[in-house]
């Protein structure tokens, strides 16, 4: 797999204002920025066009600000680059450009939003953010530290599928099949479920996300 | 560590069988025969052609593979009932480092293995810290897994198992994707483990410095014994 795409939703080491910010802070922005977006267009056109105008231009300043690369924030505009002109060119159609620029800095907006989020913390720091969300569950039988490592695996199997896309384009090409449709999903199907596998063995093999072991526990607390 | 070395790993008609997914040729079709092996030496290689059932045979000592017949019992638990308990005692690395680390750093990884021990943020950091720098990677804590060399990435893999101080290790070919001197590095760590290891290997050279070398041949054990011995009868074997 290509390691470049694990960039896309790991951490980046830095020092700026939002690598030092609390990640229950952070949260709230990605939060805020999700509710202006989506929810300001019930008041009007033109409260929807010009809030998430200001919400996308704001993220793109804080993007900047947290010492994130321009090639990140272009990698994931451009992972969605097709669905966005799909988008954008139904509302305009249905709608008018107004609402087609609205909807497409909306979902621009959120997503990098959500990026610097998990470009500024460590996924162990963001493991202990979701544990302790779902620590007041427990009484009623959830597991907060399988369901943080359940989202830290997600967020690590996203990159893995965009890579596996990649590599398997560039073999199809190689092979004169680039207009082959099952030639292009069906190795990344594979590869995912074999993916799926190896990481599931893996993780059994470390004993992660099964329950503590007493004894485990007692060899560092002793 | 755990426990101590002894009492050791037993298998006792220990088998893996599968369903052939062949409607014309319904019955089960064997993986492993059944095996009935006491593991007790502090190094243990097993050879054997691809193919052969080595992989299998590692996977059954930490229950990564339950046995279709027989049981496995590690220290007295078996594999089937206490496969968590067991797990927290026999550490397994796998060929591929990459299948086994899961977080995009070093110590993330580490500090990941951590998790269960419920230590506190500051206290996991400072350990996994420690982990890493008994394997002279501290310097890599930060870098994504993608930016090490093959032999890091191997050590990396085995910091991570080894944090948790497992009383067994299992290794599965753990240097078939590194060069000759990774290879060399890796077995310099190992070598000054005091855990009990067990690991497949096709390096003969390698496999003659241990205790007691199993050959594994079509899914039984055709070879038991001394490694000189067990290294000759590979050879003819495989002609």
């Amino acid at each position: 797999m290509r390691g470049h795409a694990f960039v896309v939703a790991g951490y980046i080491p830095g020092n700026s204002v939002f690598h030092r910010m609390r990640l229950g802070l952070k949260a709230a922005g990605l939060f805020l920025v999700a509710v202006m977006c989506l929810a300001s267009p019930f008041v009007s056109v033109a409260v929807g066009f010009w809030t998430t105008t200001a919400a996308l231009a704001a993220v793109v300043g804080a993007h900047f600000a947290a010492g994130l690369p321009w090639g990140r924030l272009w990698r994931a505009v451009r992972l969605m680059l097709v669905f966005l002109v799909l988008i954008a060119a139904y509302q305009w159609w249905q709608h008018g450009p107004a609402v087609a620029w609205q909807v497409i800095a909306a979902i621009i907006a959120t997503v990098l939003a959500s990026n610097i989020l998990t470009a500024t913390t460590p996924v162990d720091e963001l493991l202990d953010g979701l544990a302790s969300i779902v620590r007041p569950l427990e009484r009623i039988g959830a597991d907060p530290e399988r369901f943080s490592l359940t989202v830290a695996l997600m967020l690590r199997s996203i990159p893995f599928v965009i890579g596996a896309f990649a590599d398997v384009r560039d073999a199809a090409r190689a092979r004169g099949l680039e207009r082959n449709l099952m030639a292009r999903s069906l190795p990344v199907v594979i590869a995912t479920v074999a993916y799926a596998r190896s990481t599931g063995e893996a993780l059994a093999a470390r004993g992660l996300g099964e329950p503590a072991i007493k004894t485990v526990e007692r060899a560092y607390k002793d | 560590m755990n426990q101590a070395v002894s009492p050791s790993i037993v298998l006792s008609g220990a088998g893996v069988s599968i369903e052939s997914g062949d409607p014309r040729s319904p019955a089960p079709k064997r993986i492993l025969s059944p095996l009935s092996l006491t593991l007790a030496e502090r190094r243990i290689a097993v050879i054997g052609a691809n193919g052969s059932g080595k992989s299998t045979l590692l996977r059954l000592l930490n229950g990564l593979v339950l046995p279709t017949s027989g049981t496995v019992h590690v220290h007295g638990r078996n594999t089937r009932d206490e496969g968590t308990a067991v797990r927290s005692m026999v550490g397994f690395v796998f060929t591929d480092p990459l299948s086994q680390l899961v977080m995009p750093t070093p110590l993330e990884d580490v500090e990941l293995s951590l998790r269960r021990m419920k230590l506190g943020k500051a206290r996991r950091r400072e350990a996994a810290m420690a982990v890493l720098a008994g394997y002279g990677l501290e310097h890599l804590a930060a870098s994504s897994i993608y930016e090490l060399s093959g032999g890091e990435r191997q050590l990396t893999a085995l910091a991570t198992v080894l944090a948790v101080e497992p009383s067994v290790l299992v290794l599965d070919e753990p240097s078939t994707l590194l060069d000759l001197r990774n290879t060399k590095l890796l077995m310099e760590r190992l070598a000054a483990l005091p855990q009990q290891v067990i690991m497949s290997t096709h390096d003969l050279t390698l496999a003659a410095t241990f205790e007691r070398v199993l050959v594994v041949d079509d899914g039984h054990i055709a070879f038991d014994g001394a490694p000189g011995d067990a290294i000759s009868h590979y050879r003819k074997l495989v002609g």
